[in-house]
Protein backbone atom coordinates (compact mmCIF):
# COMPACT_ATOMS: atom_id res chain seq x y z
CA UNK A 1 0.00 0.00 0.00
CA UNK A 2 1.32 3.36 -0.99
CA UNK A 3 0.19 6.44 0.33
CA UNK A 4 0.78 9.79 -0.91
CA UNK A 5 -0.04 13.64 0.71
CA UNK A 6 -1.88 15.78 -1.08
CA UNK A 7 -3.02 18.03 1.12
CA UNK A 8 -2.27 18.20 4.92
CA UNK A 9 -3.89 21.98 5.87
CA UNK A 10 -6.56 21.90 8.41
CA UNK A 11 -10.01 24.33 7.92
CA UNK A 12 -9.05 26.32 5.05
CA UNK A 13 -6.41 26.50 2.18
CA UNK A 14 -3.38 28.04 3.38
CA UNK A 15 -1.14 29.21 0.46
CA UNK A 16 2.13 31.61 0.46
CA UNK A 17 5.92 31.74 1.41
CA UNK A 18 5.21 30.98 4.95
CA UNK A 19 3.38 27.16 4.18
CA UNK A 20 5.18 26.37 1.31
CA UNK A 21 7.46 23.42 2.97
CA UNK A 22 4.28 21.80 5.09
CA UNK A 23 2.16 22.70 2.29
CA UNK A 24 -1.06 24.92 1.94
CA UNK A 25 -3.75 22.71 0.74
CA UNK A 26 -6.83 20.92 2.82
CA UNK A 27 -7.36 17.24 3.44
CA UNK A 28 -6.46 14.55 0.81
CA UNK A 29 -4.75 11.87 0.57
CA UNK A 30 -4.24 9.09 -2.29
CA UNK A 31 -3.85 5.38 -1.44
CA UNK A 32 -2.83 2.89 -3.70
CA UNK A 33 -3.40 -0.27 -3.01
CA UNK A 34 -1.26 -3.44 -3.86
CA UNK A 35 -3.69 -4.60 -6.56
CA UNK A 36 -3.33 -1.09 -8.35
CA UNK A 37 -6.54 0.44 -7.21
CA UNK A 38 -6.81 3.99 -6.05
CA UNK A 39 -8.75 5.25 -3.10
CA UNK A 40 -8.58 8.61 -2.26
CA UNK A 41 -9.48 9.91 1.27
CA UNK A 42 -11.12 13.21 1.25
CA UNK A 43 -11.34 15.86 -1.47
CA UNK A 44 -9.76 18.86 -0.04
CA UNK A 45 -8.16 21.30 -2.34
CA UNK A 46 -5.32 18.64 -2.81
CA UNK A 47 -7.37 16.79 -4.81
CA UNK A 48 -6.94 19.10 -7.84
CA UNK A 49 -3.52 18.21 -8.12
CA UNK A 50 -3.93 14.15 -7.71
CA UNK A 51 -6.88 14.87 -10.50
CA UNK A 52 -3.91 15.37 -13.03
CA UNK A 53 -1.70 12.95 -11.70
CA UNK A 54 -4.00 10.03 -12.60
CA UNK A 55 -5.58 10.55 -15.25
CA UNK A 56 -4.87 6.90 -16.53
CA UNK A 57 -7.71 5.80 -13.91
CA UNK A 58 -10.67 4.13 -15.01
CA UNK A 59 -11.91 3.73 -11.24
CA UNK A 60 -11.60 5.89 -8.31
CA UNK A 61 -13.16 5.81 -4.73
CA UNK A 62 -13.16 9.02 -3.05
CA UNK A 63 -13.78 7.99 0.54
CA UNK A 64 -15.15 11.15 2.52
CA UNK A 65 -14.96 11.57 6.68
CA UNK A 66 -17.50 13.84 6.58
CA UNK A 67 -18.56 17.19 4.06
CA UNK A 68 -16.89 20.12 5.95
CA UNK A 69 -16.07 22.21 3.22
CA UNK A 70 -12.19 21.97 3.45
CA UNK A 71 -12.82 18.05 2.91
CA UNK A 72 -14.64 17.98 -0.16
CA UNK A 73 -14.30 21.92 -1.73
CA UNK A 74 -11.74 20.11 -4.30
CA UNK A 75 -14.44 17.79 -5.60
CA UNK A 76 -15.27 20.41 -8.11
CA UNK A 77 -11.79 20.97 -9.39
CA UNK A 78 -11.17 17.33 -9.84
CA UNK A 79 -10.01 16.48 -13.56
CA UNK A 80 -11.16 12.86 -13.28
CA UNK A 81 -14.88 14.31 -12.70
CA UNK A 82 -14.62 15.85 -16.32
CA UNK A 83 -13.53 12.76 -18.08
CA UNK A 84 -16.85 10.64 -19.61
CA UNK A 85 -14.52 7.08 -19.56
CA UNK A 86 -13.96 7.97 -15.97
CA UNK A 87 -16.30 5.87 -12.90
CA UNK A 88 -16.26 7.51 -9.47
CA UNK A 89 -17.78 6.44 -6.73
CA UNK A 90 -18.23 8.79 -3.56
CA UNK A 91 -18.37 6.74 -0.09
CA UNK A 92 -19.68 9.31 2.93
CA UNK A 93 -20.91 8.93 6.43
CA UNK A 94 -24.38 7.83 6.95
CA UNK A 95 -27.04 10.55 8.39
CA UNK A 96 -30.85 9.64 8.61
CA UNK A 97 -33.02 12.02 5.78
CA UNK A 98 -31.31 13.22 3.41
CA UNK A 99 -28.66 11.13 0.67
CA UNK A 100 -25.01 11.72 0.36
CA UNK A 101 -25.72 12.78 -3.23
CA UNK A 102 -27.91 15.15 -2.06
CA UNK A 103 -26.53 17.06 0.60
CA UNK A 104 -23.02 17.27 -1.43
CA UNK A 105 -25.54 18.89 -4.03
CA UNK A 106 -25.62 21.67 -1.84
CA UNK A 107 -22.16 22.33 -2.57
CA UNK A 108 -22.00 21.46 -6.25
CA UNK A 109 -24.78 23.54 -7.32
CA UNK A 110 -26.31 27.14 -8.00
CA UNK A 111 -25.17 29.58 -6.70
CA UNK A 112 -22.01 27.52 -4.83
CA UNK A 113 -21.16 26.12 -8.00
CA UNK A 114 -21.15 26.51 -12.12
CA UNK A 115 -21.54 23.01 -12.58
CA UNK A 116 -24.29 20.62 -10.82
CA UNK A 117 -23.68 17.08 -10.29
CA UNK A 118 -25.96 15.60 -13.41
CA UNK A 119 -23.94 17.91 -15.70
CA UNK A 120 -20.27 15.98 -14.60
CA UNK A 121 -19.40 14.01 -17.39
CA UNK A 122 -18.09 10.93 -15.61
CA UNK A 123 -20.01 8.12 -14.69
CA UNK A 124 -20.33 9.34 -10.98
CA UNK A 125 -22.12 7.37 -8.01
CA UNK A 126 -22.55 8.19 -4.38
CA UNK A 127 -22.74 5.24 -1.17
CA UNK A 128 -23.20 5.64 2.44
CA UNK A 129 -20.00 4.09 4.25
CA UNK A 130 -21.46 0.42 5.57
CA UNK A 131 -21.51 -0.07 9.59
CA UNK A 132 -19.71 -3.28 8.41
CA UNK A 133 -16.05 -3.57 6.77
CA UNK A 134 -16.19 -4.09 3.13
CA UNK A 135 -13.79 -4.26 0.71
CA UNK A 136 -12.64 -2.05 -2.42
CA UNK A 137 -10.10 -3.68 -4.62
CA UNK A 138 -7.70 -5.94 -2.79
CA UNK A 139 -8.10 -4.04 0.63
CA UNK A 140 -10.51 -4.49 3.60
CA UNK A 141 -11.97 -0.90 4.59
CA UNK A 142 -13.74 -0.24 8.00
CA UNK A 143 -15.37 3.02 9.04
CA UNK A 144 -16.49 4.41 12.20
CA UNK A 145 -17.87 7.32 13.97
CA UNK A 146 -15.44 9.34 15.53
CA UNK A 147 -15.58 12.46 17.51
CA UNK A 148 -15.72 15.45 15.81
CA UNK A 149 -18.76 18.35 15.23
CA UNK A 150 -21.25 17.03 12.74
CA UNK A 151 -21.54 13.44 11.89
CA UNK A 152 -17.79 11.95 10.81
CA UNK A 153 -16.54 8.76 10.46
CA UNK A 154 -12.59 7.90 10.33
CA UNK A 155 -11.20 4.49 8.21
CA UNK A 156 -9.13 1.50 8.80
CA UNK A 157 -7.85 0.49 5.34
CA UNK A 158 -6.22 -3.20 5.26
CA UNK A 159 -4.44 -4.76 2.56
CA UNK A 160 -1.96 -7.63 2.16
CA UNK A 161 -0.84 -7.39 5.82
CA UNK A 162 -0.53 -3.49 6.47
CA UNK A 163 -2.85 -1.07 7.88
CA UNK A 164 -3.80 2.29 7.35
CA UNK A 165 -5.97 4.62 10.07
CA UNK A 166 -7.06 8.07 8.98
CA UNK A 167 -8.63 10.11 11.46
CA UNK A 168 -8.04 14.07 10.02
CA UNK A 169 -10.27 15.80 12.36
CA UNK A 170 -10.92 14.11 15.59
CA UNK A 171 -11.39 15.37 19.35
CA UNK A 172 -10.98 11.87 21.30
CA UNK A 173 -9.91 13.35 24.68
CA UNK A 174 -12.86 15.81 24.60
CA UNK A 175 -14.29 15.29 28.01
CA UNK A 176 -12.65 12.15 28.83
CA UNK A 177 -8.94 11.18 30.17
CA UNK A 178 -7.56 9.60 27.27
CA UNK A 179 -4.73 7.88 29.42
CA UNK A 180 -6.85 5.86 31.81
CA UNK A 181 -10.20 5.74 29.70
CA UNK A 182 -10.75 1.82 28.91
CA UNK A 183 -9.65 1.57 25.03
CA UNK A 184 -13.55 0.74 23.56
CA UNK A 185 -14.35 4.23 25.40
CA UNK A 186 -11.92 6.19 22.96
CA UNK A 187 -12.92 7.34 19.85
CA UNK A 188 -11.31 5.79 16.75
CA UNK A 189 -9.12 3.08 19.19
CA UNK A 190 -10.58 -0.01 17.36
CA UNK A 191 -9.63 1.71 13.98
CA UNK A 192 -6.31 3.15 14.81
CA UNK A 193 -5.48 -0.41 16.84
CA UNK A 194 -1.69 -1.88 15.88
CA UNK A 195 -2.29 0.17 12.75
CA UNK A 196 1.05 0.19 10.25
CA UNK A 197 0.52 3.88 9.89
CA UNK A 198 -1.97 6.64 12.10
CA UNK A 199 -2.69 9.78 9.97
CA UNK A 200 -3.89 11.54 13.10
CA UNK A 201 -5.41 15.04 13.94
CA UNK A 202 -2.64 17.30 15.54
CA UNK A 203 -4.31 21.02 14.92
CA UNK A 204 -3.59 22.56 17.74
CA UNK A 205 -0.67 23.23 20.72
CA UNK A 206 -1.53 22.27 24.05
CA UNK A 207 -1.53 26.28 25.38
CA UNK A 208 -4.05 26.88 22.37
CA UNK A 209 -6.04 24.04 22.32
CA UNK A 210 -7.42 25.87 25.92
CA UNK A 211 -8.94 28.30 23.86
CA UNK A 212 -10.59 25.84 21.71
CA UNK A 213 -11.76 22.86 23.11
CA UNK A 214 -14.79 21.36 21.80
CA UNK A 215 -14.41 22.48 18.13
CA UNK A 216 -13.67 18.76 16.74
CA UNK A 217 -9.60 18.55 16.97
CA UNK A 218 -6.72 17.59 18.79
CA UNK A 219 -4.09 19.24 20.60
CA UNK A 220 -0.56 17.68 20.52
CA UNK A 221 -0.60 15.73 24.01
CA UNK A 222 -3.84 13.61 23.26
CA UNK A 223 -3.04 13.53 19.64
CA UNK A 224 0.14 11.30 20.91
CA UNK A 225 -1.35 10.01 23.72
CA UNK A 226 -4.21 8.46 21.30
CA UNK A 227 -1.32 7.01 18.93
CA UNK A 228 0.83 5.72 22.09
CA UNK A 229 -2.16 4.40 23.64
CA UNK A 230 -3.46 3.03 20.22
CA UNK A 231 0.14 1.32 19.24
CA UNK A 232 0.30 2.22 16.32
CA UNK A 233 3.88 1.44 14.37
CA UNK A 234 4.09 4.69 12.64
CA UNK A 235 2.32 8.03 13.31
CA UNK A 236 2.16 10.94 10.46
CA UNK A 237 0.93 14.26 12.64
CA UNK A 238 -2.04 15.89 9.86
CA UNK A 239 -4.55 18.41 9.70
CA UNK A 240 -2.28 21.61 10.48
CA UNK A 241 -3.71 24.70 11.73
CA UNK A 242 -3.91 27.59 8.67
CA UNK A 243 -2.34 29.79 11.04
CA UNK A 244 0.58 27.50 11.94
CA UNK A 245 3.68 29.05 9.16
CA UNK A 246 6.85 26.59 8.62
CA UNK A 247 8.29 27.72 11.27
CA UNK A 248 5.54 26.98 13.87
CA UNK A 249 5.30 23.77 12.75
CA UNK A 250 9.16 22.80 12.60
CA UNK A 251 8.67 23.66 16.77
CA UNK A 252 5.61 22.11 17.14
CA UNK A 253 7.22 18.68 15.27
CA UNK A 254 10.33 19.18 17.66
CA UNK A 255 8.41 19.73 21.10
CA UNK A 256 5.51 16.91 19.99
CA UNK A 257 8.69 14.74 19.07
CA UNK A 258 10.35 14.89 22.75
CA UNK A 259 6.80 14.32 23.78
CA UNK A 260 6.28 11.32 22.18
CA UNK A 261 9.43 9.80 23.57
CA UNK A 262 8.32 10.87 27.04
CA UNK A 263 5.60 8.96 26.76
CA UNK A 264 6.69 5.66 25.61
CA UNK A 265 6.57 6.52 21.97
CA UNK A 266 9.10 4.54 19.75
CA UNK A 267 11.84 6.46 18.52
CA UNK A 268 11.77 7.69 15.10
CA UNK A 269 8.20 6.55 14.12
CA UNK A 270 6.92 10.11 14.53
CA UNK A 271 6.76 12.89 11.82
CA UNK A 272 4.18 15.67 10.43
CA UNK A 273 2.12 14.97 7.30
CA UNK A 274 3.91 16.88 4.41
CA UNK A 275 2.45 17.71 0.89
CA UNK A 276 4.07 15.56 -1.83
CA UNK A 277 5.61 13.01 0.83
CA UNK A 278 5.29 9.06 0.44
CA UNK A 279 4.87 6.35 2.55
CA UNK A 280 5.49 2.86 1.08
CA UNK A 281 3.64 0.64 3.81
CA UNK A 282 5.83 -2.84 3.11
CA UNK A 283 4.30 -6.41 3.90
CA UNK A 284 7.17 -6.76 6.49
CA UNK A 285 5.61 -4.37 8.84
CA UNK A 286 8.58 -1.12 7.96
CA UNK A 287 7.63 1.70 6.25
CA UNK A 288 9.61 3.67 3.74
CA UNK A 289 9.21 7.53 3.31
CA UNK A 290 10.05 9.25 0.45
CA UNK A 291 9.73 13.03 -0.76
CA UNK A 292 9.78 16.37 0.83
CA UNK A 293 10.09 16.58 4.94
CA UNK A 294 8.80 13.20 6.91
CA UNK A 295 12.31 13.39 8.58
CA UNK A 296 11.08 11.41 11.82
CA UNK A 297 11.63 13.19 15.37
CA UNK B 1 -2.63 -7.13 12.54
CA UNK B 2 -5.69 -7.70 13.96
CA UNK B 3 -8.25 -5.76 16.24
CA UNK B 4 -8.85 -6.75 19.34
CA UNK B 5 -11.37 -3.71 20.62
CA UNK B 6 -14.92 -3.18 19.62
CA UNK B 7 -15.46 0.22 20.08
CA UNK B 8 -18.43 1.48 21.70
CA UNK B 9 -21.22 3.48 19.72
CA UNK B 10 -20.12 6.78 19.40
CA UNK B 11 -23.40 8.28 20.60
CA UNK B 12 -22.74 6.18 24.11
CA UNK B 13 -19.02 7.69 23.33
CA UNK B 14 -20.43 11.46 23.75
CA UNK B 15 -23.07 10.65 26.44
CA UNK B 16 -20.25 9.74 28.64
CA UNK B 17 -17.99 12.66 27.88
CA UNK B 18 -21.15 14.85 28.50
CA UNK B 19 -21.48 13.28 31.77
CA UNK B 20 -18.28 13.63 32.92
CA UNK B 21 -18.35 16.94 33.01
CA UNK B 22 -21.75 17.55 34.92
CA UNK B 23 -22.17 17.84 38.25
CA UNK B 24 -25.67 16.29 37.85
CA UNK B 25 -25.77 12.92 38.63
CA UNK B 26 -26.43 10.90 35.46
CA UNK B 27 -26.05 6.81 34.11
CA UNK B 28 -25.73 5.26 30.87
CA UNK B 29 -27.82 2.27 29.67
CA UNK B 30 -27.05 0.24 26.77
CA UNK B 31 -28.94 -1.52 24.17
CA UNK B 32 -29.24 -4.85 26.96
CA UNK B 33 -29.88 -2.72 29.91
CA UNK B 34 -26.57 -3.25 30.83
CA UNK B 35 -25.57 0.06 33.37
CA UNK B 36 -22.50 0.56 31.19
CA UNK B 37 -21.11 4.05 33.15
CA UNK B 38 -22.39 6.17 35.93
CA UNK B 39 -20.80 9.80 36.83
CA UNK B 40 -18.78 10.67 40.00
CA UNK B 41 -22.28 12.86 41.49
CA UNK B 42 -24.08 9.39 40.69
CA UNK B 43 -21.41 7.53 42.80
CA UNK B 44 -22.17 10.03 45.97
CA UNK B 45 -25.54 8.90 46.03
CA UNK B 46 -25.37 4.99 45.53
CA UNK B 47 -21.80 5.68 47.48
CA UNK B 48 -19.60 3.55 45.21
CA UNK B 49 -17.57 4.48 41.95
CA UNK B 50 -17.96 2.97 38.94
CA UNK B 51 -14.31 2.91 39.19
CA UNK B 52 -15.57 -0.12 41.37
CA UNK B 53 -18.19 -1.48 40.40
CA UNK B 54 -17.26 -1.71 36.55
CA UNK B 55 -20.41 -2.55 34.13
CA UNK B 56 -22.89 -4.24 35.70
CA UNK B 57 -25.66 -6.22 34.11
CA UNK B 58 -29.49 -5.44 34.34
CA UNK B 59 -29.86 -8.39 36.91
CA UNK B 60 -26.65 -7.06 39.05
CA UNK B 61 -27.83 -3.49 39.72
CA UNK B 62 -31.15 -4.01 39.45
CA UNK B 63 -30.41 -7.02 42.87
CA UNK B 64 -27.39 -3.84 44.17
CA UNK B 65 -29.63 -0.17 43.81
CA UNK B 66 -33.16 -1.35 42.56
CA UNK B 67 -35.53 0.67 41.83
CA UNK B 68 -38.40 -0.53 44.19
CA UNK B 69 -41.71 0.22 44.92
CA UNK B 70 -43.10 1.45 48.05
CA UNK B 71 -43.09 -1.83 49.36
CA UNK B 72 -39.26 -2.26 49.02
CA UNK B 73 -40.03 -5.14 46.48
CA UNK B 74 -38.04 -4.96 43.38
CA UNK B 75 -39.23 -3.68 40.09
CA UNK B 76 -38.01 -5.89 36.99
CA UNK B 77 -36.54 -3.73 34.15
CA UNK B 78 -38.61 -4.86 31.57
CA UNK B 79 -41.89 -4.08 33.22
CA UNK B 80 -40.42 -0.63 34.56
CA UNK B 81 -42.49 2.71 33.14
CA UNK B 82 -39.30 3.95 31.99
CA UNK B 83 -37.67 0.73 30.16
CA UNK B 84 -40.83 0.30 28.15
CA UNK B 85 -41.00 4.20 27.32
CA UNK B 86 -37.59 4.50 26.11
CA UNK B 87 -37.88 1.45 24.15
CA UNK B 88 -40.67 2.99 22.42
CA UNK B 89 -38.72 6.13 21.67
CA UNK B 90 -39.99 8.41 24.18
CA UNK B 91 -38.59 9.99 27.17
CA UNK B 92 -39.66 9.02 30.76
CA UNK B 93 -40.03 11.03 34.10
CA UNK B 94 -40.60 9.49 37.31
CA UNK B 95 -40.11 8.69 40.99
CA UNK B 96 -38.37 5.98 42.11
CA UNK B 97 -36.79 4.37 44.78
CA UNK B 98 -33.16 3.14 45.41
CA UNK B 99 -30.65 2.03 47.41
CA UNK B 100 -27.16 2.73 48.01
CA UNK B 101 -24.22 0.67 48.81
CA UNK B 102 -24.44 1.08 52.58
CA UNK B 103 -28.41 -0.11 52.74
CA UNK B 104 -29.98 2.77 52.98
CA UNK B 105 -32.97 3.50 50.42
CA UNK B 106 -33.77 6.98 49.36
CA UNK B 107 -35.96 8.57 46.88
CA UNK B 108 -35.23 9.88 43.66
CA UNK B 109 -36.59 11.53 40.39
CA UNK B 110 -35.31 9.40 37.38
CA UNK B 111 -35.58 11.07 33.78
CA UNK B 112 -34.27 8.24 30.81
CA UNK B 113 -33.92 9.74 27.62
CA UNK B 114 -33.47 7.16 24.41
CA UNK B 115 -30.15 7.68 21.95
CA UNK B 116 -31.26 6.69 18.93
CA UNK B 117 -27.93 7.31 16.89
CA UNK B 118 -27.44 7.36 13.03
CA UNK B 119 -27.94 3.33 12.68
CA UNK B 120 -31.10 3.34 15.33
CA UNK B 121 -31.46 2.74 19.22
CA UNK B 122 -28.27 2.80 21.20
CA UNK B 123 -29.67 2.87 24.94
CA UNK B 124 -30.70 5.45 27.08
CA UNK B 125 -29.68 8.32 29.01
CA UNK B 126 -30.59 8.38 32.91
CA UNK B 127 -30.41 11.54 35.12
CA UNK B 128 -31.47 11.91 38.63
CA UNK B 129 -32.82 14.70 40.44
CA UNK B 130 -34.39 15.85 43.62
CA UNK B 131 -37.55 14.23 44.10
CA UNK B 132 -39.21 16.86 46.03
CA UNK B 133 -38.80 20.16 46.19
CA UNK B 134 -36.67 22.51 48.51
Amino acid sequence: MRVRIWGARGSIPAPGPHTARYGGNTSCVEVTLSDGSVLVLDAGSGIRDLGSSCAEVDLIHILLTHLHLDHIQGLLFFAPFFRPETEIVIWGPPVPGRSLRDRIGRYLSAPLSPIEIRSLPAKVSFRKCPAKEWEIGSARIRAAPVKHRGPTLGFRISDADTSLCYLPDHEPGLGVPLNDVEPDWISGFALAERCSLLLHDCQYTDEEYSGRVGWGHSRVSDALLFAHRSEAEQVLLFHHDPLHTDDELDLLHRQAGERWLAVGGPAGELAMAIEGSEIDLRTDGTGYAEGPGLAPS
Amino acid sequence: MAIATEQKPIELILARSLLDSLHTPGCLIDLEGTLVYYNETVAKLAGISFEETGPMSVAEWGEKFGPFDEEGRHIPFDEHPLTLAVRDGRAGHYIQRFRSADGGDFEVAVSAIPLVGTTGFEGALVFFWPARGR
